[in-house]
Formats: structure tokens, sequence, C-alpha cells
């Protein structure tokens, strides 16, 4: 389970979340939607170690971020903004690299980079360097990375951004395989109707704030709107003018 | 432990792909010695150079004696007409030696007879020559003198009121030293260009490619990412460095400079050295690049700031030269200048007191690990990671 409560996060002048609490259970996809700017990176980059709150706490199961960096990020599988591969390493030596600094033996790296070619049908590039792929052959290097230590949680920042039709419709496919496996999984994203079709629990953020979460049904009912596109803007409306 | 090799294996292994930088990073230890070979060599052959110069002389008839001094210090005198300013400035000749008309007349009366050179002092590649000549026509004069007093019945000896001895108290192997003081600059020069490519590829590539958030959400502290990727630049720069070291060295011993009547002999001993008291560099060479790398906002910045860097073994020679003095203990301490001290003492075959060997490397390398410590303090900061 992944949680937080109460974060708040500015960058000198400029406020990024005002107050930000909410849950992600296990074997649940949860959707956190927003505009851009809403404050969604910022969460997660909390959530996953990379910078400090001025208050509130992120817990992975429990383990508290900003106390034990090291033992909650062990717990996490990420996909951060922006397809950062290294050129001249291919997917293989990405997942042994990962898999290494999260203090896997070789054998296990081994046994689950073969299993995640076969997940993420990447046999025919495993053994190319990834300099020349695709944004499709980038994405699933970097989930390949992502997973390969068999994390529990796994959170993506807005994992389809600028992804063909092809590849995104695979890492949705990806996110419902995730859950079945019983993983609690966290993806933000600014498109509502991806949002509706994957998540079990939606959050929507807005100027760095929770303006509801709950099942596509409850958001609807607290918006007291029939679509959850209208639901989203009138609960954004709802934050800002506060 | 393991994590720390992880690193370095990873950070090599891409930093060995990348062969174009790392083509880049090996050409300073390679070109540097064979350019200082070639130059070095040039300046021994001006200096030592003195057989078959070819010197144009006007109203070289005027002066049999002084041309026939001339002569018998190997010039081959050549009769002159024309205007002598205008063709050493349009360099066709590099020197003229103009004889007066009057030679004779001025020698007779016990005149004194003003002989001219004429030559461009902006000219570096003549200097020697016109020095030369200037002493003959000296030491010429000087002998004429002789023969005056004595043809008046004055012991030439009065004239030689106060001579010069030579007490020269440095040993063959210092003057070699002195006269190849580049060596240890550019030796220090290798730490800091050799590994400069991969320092920066690591920290501001590797934000820039947008990979280094990925990097930091792994369970690993920062200190050791940071560390891991030190070693790495480190043992790229040692490598540069040491052939740059032994490329020097052969050059050293190649060259003629016996010829200069100063000695340059090279022991094991001393080799190992050297080795000992450098090997500290490449660490905190590659930390401050890694520390301005993660610093500057972006790739280019990074290279520029980075390359200033290169200029710092370069300061202690400088100081040495400008401001002589001797050493002190305490100099020891201080990275990179007790270094370039070493170094010169090692190879002038002086000798070094031990404890030298840990105070010049305990510091360089602290210094190393502190400059290490504050770079992954940057990691924790928002400004730093984000690109």
């Amino acid at each position: 389970m992944i949680e937080v409560a109460g974060l708040k996060k500015s960058f000198g002048d400029v406020v990024a979340l005002r107050t930000v609490s909410f849950k992600a259970e296990d074997a649940r996809v949860t959707g956190l939607l927003g505009h851009n700017g809403a404050g969604k990176s910022t969460s997660l980059r909390i959530l996953y170690g990379l910078i400090q709150p001025d208050t509130g706490f992120a817990k992975i199961d429990g383990v508290n971020v900003s106390q034990d960096r090291i033992l909650a990020q062990s717990k996490l599988g990420v996909l951060p903004d922006g397809q950062g591969l290294y050129q001249r390493l291919t997917p293989r030596e990405h997942m042994r690299y990962f898999g290494r600094l999260h203090g896997m033996t070789e054998d296990m790296i081994e046994q689950r980079s073969q299993e995640l070619i076969g997940m993420l049908d990447m046999g025919s590039i495993a053994d190319r360097r990834t300099g020349g792929f695709s944004q499709g052959e980038r994405m699933k290097v970097c989930l390949a990375r992502a997973l390969v230590h068999n994390p529990k949680h796994i959170v993506l920042d807005e994992p389809t951004n600028g992804l063909d039709v092809m590849t995104t419709r695979k890492v949705r496919e990806m996110i419902q395989e995730l859950k079945t496996l019983g993983l609690c999984v966290l993806f933000s994203s600014h498109l509502m109707y991806e949002v509706s079709k994957l998540c079990d629990e939606i959050i929507i953020m807005a100027e760095g704030r929770v303006a509801a979460q709950g099942t596509p049904e409850q958001i609807l009912a607290t918006a007291e709107e029939s679509s959850l596109e209208d639901a989203f803007v009138t609960l954004s409306e709802r934050v800002a003018q506060i | 432990m393991n994590i720390l090799r992880t690193i370095v294996a990873k950070e090599l292994l891409d930093g060995v792909r990348d062969r174009r930088s790392l083509f880049s990073a090996f050409l300073f230890p390679f070109l540097a010695p064979l350019f200082i070979y070639g130059l070095m060599t040039l300046v021994i052959q001006q200096n030592t150079e003195t057989e078959s110069i070819t010197l144009p002389v006007i109203n070289a008839d005027a002066a049999p004696a002084l041309v026939a001094h001339l002569k018998e210090a190997g010039f081959i005198i050549e009769a002159f007409e024309g205007d002598p300013e205008a063709e050493v400035a349009a360099k066709t000749v590099e020197l003229v030696l103009s004889i007066p008309i009057d030679y004779q007349k001025t020698m007779a009366a016990f005149e004194t007879t003003r002989v001219t050179i004429i030559h461009d002092g902006s000219r570096n590649d003549t200097s020697a020559t016109v020095r030369q000549v200037r002493n003959l026509v000296r030491i010429y004069s000087s002998e004429l003198n002789a023969l005056r007093l004595v043809s008046r019945g004055v012991s030439p000896k009065l004239m030689r009121g106060l001579q010069t001895e030579n007490g020269d108290i440095a040993s063959d192997e210092q003057r070699a030293a002195n006269f190849l003081s580049f060596v240890p600059i550019y030796v220090l020069m290798a730490a800091f260009v050799c590994g400069l490519g991969l320092a920066i590829d690591q920290t501001a590539g590797e934000r820039e490619r947008r990979s280094l958030e990925p990097l930091l959400i792994n369970p690993v502290s920062r200190l050791s990412i940071v560390f891991g990727k030190c070693l790495a630049a480190s043992i790229v720069a040692a490598l540069g460095m040491l052939i740059t070291l032994g490329m020097c060295l052969g050059a050293m011993l190649m060259l003629p400079i016996d010829e200069l009547g100063i000695r340059f002999s090279l022991k094991a001993q001393q080799v190992v050295g050297l080795i000992m008291a450098i090997l500290p560099i490449p660490l905190l060479a590659s930390s401050l690049q890694l520390l301005l790398g993660l610093f500057a906002k972006s790739f280019k910045d990074a290279q520029s700031y980075v390359g200033f860097l290169v200029f710092i073994p370069v300061v202690p020679t400088l100081v040495m030269n400008f401001l002589p003095f001797a050493t002190s203990f305490w100099m020891y301490f201080v990275p990179v200048f007790g270094q370039s001290i070493m170094m010169k003492e090692i190879l002038g075959a002086e000798p070094v007191p031990l404890l030298a060997y840990p105070a010049a490397a305990l510091p360089t390398l602290l210094a190393g690990l502190l400059v290490c410590w504050l770079t992954s303090r940057l990691l924790d900061q928002e400004r730093v990671i984000q690109s």
C-alpha cells in the first residue's frame, strides 16, 4: 500500500503542493488525474524519494520514505517522467545494472530478465544497444528496468505521454496485467478517458490539492455530474475557487 | 562494496563504448609528449648548431684579421651589398655585420672602431647567432686591447681587475629537471584531461539524457553513486596520466640534452617514486569534475567550467618559476602543489623525504573524498536533479 498524508512543498516562491493526502491499495490501479502543473509529478517524486516534502509524509508499505529512503525505494518500481536510457547499453545490460543496484544476485537477474523479455516481447532487441530505439522500444526498456527487481508497488509518471497508439495500448495492457499479479499500481495522467478506463480508484488533483478521491461512481456522485469529464472539470474548478 | 563495483563497471563499460570521446581523451597522452619531443629537439639544435652559419658582412675586405677570427669560429663569410635594414626586415638574411670603410684608419690611430650588427631583436630563432657574433667581436676586441697594451709595455693583466669563476651548485640532473619542467605540468594535466569526458558524461550528460532520475530512484546511497562515478573517471584519468608519464620520460631519455651540457638519467626507483607521488591526483581531479558537471546548468556549461580545471597543474610550476623558494615540508601538504614539487625533486635526483609521500597523498585523497561528499549533497537538490 502507498500512502501520502499532508504533503506540502514549495520551490522558492512557487507553491507546488498545498496539502496532498491519498492512498493506493494493493491489487488495484489508482489513477492520479490532473492538469499539467497540478502537482502530480511533485507528489510522485516525493513518493519515490527524489525530493523531500516540506511537511507531511509518504509511506510505502508503512515505511516512511523520508526516514528510510533506501528501504522504501527497494519496495518500489518506478517509471519516471521522460525515457532516459543509456544509449550505449543494451536492454539486458540495463536490467543487469538496475538489478545489481537493487542487490539482486546474478542468477536472479538472469532469470527475471528472461521473464521480462518474454512478457514485454523484447526478444529481438534484448541485445541491441538502445541508441537507435523507437519510442515504443524505449518504453519497453524503461518498464523492464522498473520491474526487474519484482517490486510490489509500481509508480508510473505519465506512462503514455507522447506514445503512439500501438504502444499506448501495450502500456495499458501491461498495467492491467500488473494489477492481476496483485501489485499496487499508481499512475498519473492528464487524459480523462485513459484514467476512467483503467482505474479502480481515481484521485483528482488541482492547484496542488486533492480535489476528490474514490471509485469512478463516487467521483460522479461527489461532482453531481453524469460524465467523468464533466466531473473532472467541476471538481478542478471547485478547488480553484478555494 | 558490491554497489561500488556495479557502478564502476557500468560507467567504465559505458565509457569504453563511447569510442569517439575515448579517442579524444587519449589523444593528449600520446600527442603532448611527441609535440614536446619535437619542440625540444629544435631548441637543442638551435642552441648547439655553430658550424656552417653564413654571415653576411659589409666591407669585409677592410678587416681581414677580424674576418679570419670569425671564420675560425665556424662562420662562412659572405660579402654583402645592398640595404641591410631592408633585407633583415624582409627576412632574406638573419643578420648583417657592417664594418666601416675607415676601419683600418681608426685602427691605426688607436681610436674606437665601431662595427654594427644589424638584426631583428623580435626574432627568437636568430638571437643565438647574434649573441654569438657579438661575443666573438668582444673576444677579438679584448685580444686586440691586450696587444695594444703589450706594445706600450703594459701588462694585459692590468685590464683584468675582476673575473668570475663558474660555481654552479646545481647538479647536471637538477639542471636537466629545470630544463624539462614541462614534464610535471603535462603529467598532472593529463589527470585533468583524460577523465574529463567521462566525468561530464556521467553528470551533466546523464541529467540531459534524463537517466539521472531513474538512477537516483534505486535503493542506493547518493554517496556511493557519486563515489562510484568518481572511481570510474579516476581509473581512466590515472591510465592517461601514467601513459603521459611514460611517454614524457621516454622522450626525455631520447632527447640529446647532454649536448646542452646537462644530463638526465633515470633509475627504476625514481619511476616508482614518481608513480607513488602522482597516483592520488586523478581522484581529486575527477571529483572536482563531477562536482562542476552537476553544478553546471547544461552539458555545454559543464564543458567550459571543467575545462578551466585543466589549468590547475600549471599554477605550481609558474609559482616555482617566478617566485623561487626553498622547499619547506608544509608545501607537500598542498594538493597538486606538493605533487609538482615532488616530481621536480625526483626528476632532479634530489632526496625526497619518505614522509613526503603520505604528506602529499593524504590531503589530496581527503580533498577528493570531501568533494565527492559535497557532490552527493548536491543530488538532494531539486534544481540539480531536474534538467
